[in-house]
């Protein structure tokens, strides 16, 4: 009866409309290709699960972890069963829930750069599909070390397990064919040429609308919310541009260390690690004219526009626009921390940068000698990621020496933790003298809607599920944030290799070294305390 | 004469225990603000002290009779964390003793601590109690107590309350009405909200027993997610939905969601031998078909308070069927997998009420039912519904 009603023309559920779930996913089976990983057990299978909870997730759908090292079906789930008890935005476990979720889930043991483990992959996945009446769409989650993306693609590609779809020009086959759908995670690449040349080995097997590009922080609730924000809003986009805004700030600080990342970060670095992406992303987001739709392509179209507008920073004023730094031995909440090159799995004499500011000018019309200053750093006093537009004075200021008070009018949105947007501005204070003191207008989500807003991991998942890829990144964004990142690191490269490193140091617990002051101090600025 | 007033403090310390405390109804608004500017300077450090006002919403829930009264003010208690509101109880006192003509307010504090305790969000709630006729002064009262600039939703749950106070009163300062079919004894009460929703017009209207049934009908609905689809549901001869005795309105509520989703046009009605009521259909699409037939079955068991057991639709000899197997619990029947267990939720009042004013309280799709049910009791006979 299944095969009978696979054949046939599938024809729409009418129920769905009005439902809060109008869009769910069609019945498909997800391959976690390094599911033994920390990204696994922290955000992968805890996001499936609360989606699963929240009945997001089709009624027909298998999870198969695939990695390297030996374990079963049953060793496996329970791992994850002790994960999602830990860290799933729905807790506690429903044990009922639980278990028919479990029952899905399963384990194959493989080599990410074997092709016989991807033909016993293929085997077992047919199998699952078979008995669990899976019509064959499949998505794969590449949570692996970067140096294997090419490898599994290529292997995917080769076991006939990623056919692309039909060409766009084609008209689309009744009933569409099952699709194949790739997420990888960062980074992709470590440079321009490296991110080129992993888009050309990937495009050899999968067609772009079947490449996820993922970066968590487009999936968080207040990224989103920016959109809303500028283009819902009537008040708001008539002063984004030069004219009403005095610079820009994103600041992304950690208060974690590398932890047990050291091999990997001491490699990459905060320009890698953070800016490339995270901040880019955010800053584009910011930065873009409105598109003239809410679809993936749209978006992404001016998004690009703003990466390939950032001005490239002359060889020669590199001192003056970019600062790095690396953390020295501090204190983080009263406790003694190491320094950066006492940390396990680092180099003794590393140069890697642990925090890195950077000024940027974006050369359109809109934003015209605004500057971006962005900062991004690890073990910083406080965990915050934030966007804040500081706007430039009022054009003549009335009050004199009694309007010292006056601070320049800021509007932050903050997107971790605690998501809202904050509006700073001056008023009197009560009483017959005028005098001015600023106060702030906030918004919380956690206030304004009393929930938490769901996991950014949940929403990208459901998201790809659904083909829908607006909040991922497309190859050409990552070529074009690459290409102006990489004349950074050529040019930190030319001064290492000439003895002349500009390497700073901070303590763990400061907000970054003086010399990132100063960058912005010689502007007549100061960067905020989010 | 009446007694002094207690000192501020003590008024203070009862507010901050959210306890109500008496007030003029003239200066509401005034004690309101110094209860929060108080409550803000006292005690903690500045940053731990700081007492938010928030709103997204002014509700005004009336109630008649103060053991109503109660009901609905434990339901305010219970919004209060998930959705800052001001809220505004209305209570028509029916009690002997209630002094004519006078109209007493108190008002009261709900509390959430945030995560760290840290900072809190209040909400505020004011309570008018008047006599019978008092109903004719709470619609100016409630405009000037309405936190301008924020939407107002009024909740009318209690079918006892005269429909004067919402038509004449309430609806001009509505933006949203919330009702609940789930109150309904008789699928007839369903016929005075329809009325009311069509009053409420261009008002959007949430239905709490609509949002009651939403986890039924999204089970259901995915029932025919690809790779299954719609082509059962086109072919479908017979519905069974087997209710408790008394929750007939739920029921109909179901029917009617299909039938509007499925274009089936209600042809007649009649009672079943095992106490049901039957209706046959025609399809909308006017393609000749099978007959096509729905069932109404009174049952027993535990089904919370939206009153469905079991929701079956047949086509030919296929069946695609919810059972519950228990209050929170069901199973999922479809020719093309195993019998599979799944959770169903079972929102509270609060709950359903938070989503009430939220995007799913706006569903266009309720009153399009609302009005298919009107269609089916109209059917004659249509004497089958069991008493509650």
């Amino acid at each position: 009866m299944l095969e009978s009603s696979a054949a046939a023309p599938v024809l729409p559920n009418p129920l769905r409309q009005g439902l809060a779930e109008e869009r769910v996913p069609e019945p498909a089976a997800m391959v976690i290709f390094g599911a033994s990983g920390d990204l696994t057990h922290r955000k992968l299978f805890p996001a499936l699960y609360s989606l699963t909870r929240d009945r997001l997730l089709p009624a027909r759908f298998a999870i198969i972890g695939f990695a390297r090292r030996p374990s079963s079906d049953e060793a496996f789930r329970e791992e994850m069963r002790a994960a999602c008890a830990e860290y799933a935005r729905r807790r506690p476990l429903d044990p009922e829930l639980w278990a028919a979720f479990a029952s899905h889930v399963f384990y194959q043991e493989g080599a990410y750069d074997d092709p016989g483990s991807f033909t016993r992959l293929k085997t077992r996945l047919e199998e699952i599909e078979r008995t669990l009446g899976l019509p064959g769409n499949r998505l794969f989650y590449l949570s692996t070390p970067p140096s294997s993306f090419a490898p599994v693609i290529r292997n995917l590609g080769q076991a006939g397990l990623a056919p692309p779809p039909p060409g766009p020009g084609t008209a689309p086959p009744v009933p569409p064919p099952p699709f194949a759908r790739v997420i990888i995670e960062k980074p992709f690449g470590t440079d321009l040429d490296s991110a080129r040349a992993l888009n050309h080995q990937i495009h050899d097997v999968l067609d772009e609308r079947q490449i996820f590009r993922i970066d968590h922080y487009l999936g968080k609730e207040t990224v989103q919310n920016l959109l809303v924000f500028r283009f819902a809003n009537g008040i708001f986009e008539p002063v984004w541009n030069n004219r009403f805004v005095d610079h820009v700030q994103i600041t992304g600080a950690e208060t974690v260390g590398v932890e047990a990342r050291g091999g990997y970060f001491d490699h990459a670095g905060s320009l890698r690690d953070m800016v490339q992406n995270h901040l880019l992303q955010v800053m584009s987001l910011a930065a873009m004219e409105p598109p003239v739709a809410f679809d993936a392509d749209s978006v992404r179209d001016e998004k690009l526009k703003v990466l390939k507008a950032l001005r490239p920073i002359p060889s020669g004023e590199l001192d003056s626009n970019v600062v790095r730094a690396q953390y020295a031995a501090g204190s983080m909440v009263g406790q003694a921390v190491k320094g950066y090159r006492d940390e396990p799995n680092v180099s003794p004499t590393s140069t890697t940068e642990t925090f890195v500011a950077l000024r940027l000018y974006i050369d359109s019309w809109r934003w015209a000698g605004v500057p971006f200053y962005l900062r991004s750093g690890k073990r910083m006093p406080k965990r915050a990621t934030e966007i804040a537009i500081v706007f430039k004075e009022a054009p003549h200021l009335l009050f004199g020496r009694r309007g010292e008070g006056i601070r320049p009018n800021v509007l932050s949105i903050r997107i971790q933790p605690d998501e809202g947007i904050a509006l700073n501005f001056g008023s009197k204070l009560p009483g017959p003298a005028m005098e001015i003191a600023p106060v702030s207008m906030e918004f919380r989500y956690g206030s304004s809607f009393g929930v938490e807003p769901p996991e950014a991991y949940e929403r990208l998942i459901l998201d790809c599920l659904l083909g829908d890829s607006t909040l991922f990144t497309r190859a050409d964004e990552v070529e074009a944030s690459w290409s102006w990142v990489s004349r950074i690191h050529r040019a930190w490269a030319e001064e290492t290799a000439a003895g002349k490193s500009a390497l700073a140091s901070y303590p763990a617990g400061s907000w970054g070294p003086e010399a990132a002051d100063r960058l912005i101090e010689a502007d007549g600025r100061t960067w905020r305390r989010p | 004469m009446s007694p002094p007033p207690p000192p501020p403090h003590v008024d203070l310390e009862r507010f901050a225990r959210g306890e109500p405390i008496a007030v003029e109804i003239g200066a509401i608004e005034r004690e309101l603000a110094t209860l929060w500017k108080s409550a803000s300077a006292t005690g903690a450090p500045a940053a731990e002290g700081a007492v938010s006002r928030a709103a997204l919403w002014n509700v005004i829930i009336p109630a008649h009779g103060r053991e109503n009264l109660a009901a609905t003010k434990h339901l305010v208690d219970e919004i209060a964390p998930a959705l800052p509101t001001r809220a505004i109880t209305l209570c028509l006192d029916d009690a002997p003793a209630a002094t004519e003509g006078e109209v007493q307010a108190s008002i009261e504090s709900n509390v959430a601590s945030q995560p760290g305790g840290t900072r809190m969000v209040y909400s505020e709630e004011i309570t008018l109690v008047g006599p019978r006729g008092a109903e004719a002064h709470f619609g100016a009262i409630v405009r000037g107590l309405g936190i301008p600039g924020v939407p107002t939703a009024t909740f009318w749950l209690d079918p006892a309350l005269p429909a004067s106070l919402l038509e004449r009163e309430l609806l001009p300062a509505t933006d949203r009405l919330v009702l609940d079919t789930g109150g309904c004894f008789t699928p007839h009460q369903l016929e005075e909200l329809q009325r009311l929703v069509e009053a409420a017009r261009p008002i959007p209207v949430a239905d709490l027993g609509w949002l009651r049934l939403g986890g039924l009908r999204s089970l259901f609905a995915g029932l025919f997610d690809p790779p299954v689809g719609g082509g059962p549901l086109a072919r479908a001869t017979r519905l069974e939905v087997s209710h408790l005795a008394g929750c007939d309105a739920s029921a109909l509520l179901v029917v009617s969601w299909l039938g509007t989703l499925l274009g089936w046009r209600p042809l007649e009605s009649g009672t079943t031998p095992d106490g049901g009521v039957r209706f046959a259909f025609a399809r909308g699409d006017a393609a000749a078909g099978p007959p096509l037939e729905a069932h109404l079955v009174p049952a027993e068991g535990a089904c919370g308070k939206s009153g469905i057991l079991a929701l079956e639709i047949y086509a030919g000899d296929e069946r695609y069927a919810i059972h519950r197997t228990a209050l929170d619990k069901t199973a999922l029947l479809t020719p093309v997998a195993p019998p599979k267990p799944v959770t169903l939720d079972s929102p509270s009042d609060a709950e359903l009420a938070v989503a009430a004013l939220g995007r799913r309280g706006r569903d266009p799709l309720f009153a399009r039912c609302l009005a298919f049910a009107q269609t089916l009791w109209a059917l004659e006979p249509a004497s089958g519904f069991s008493p509650r």
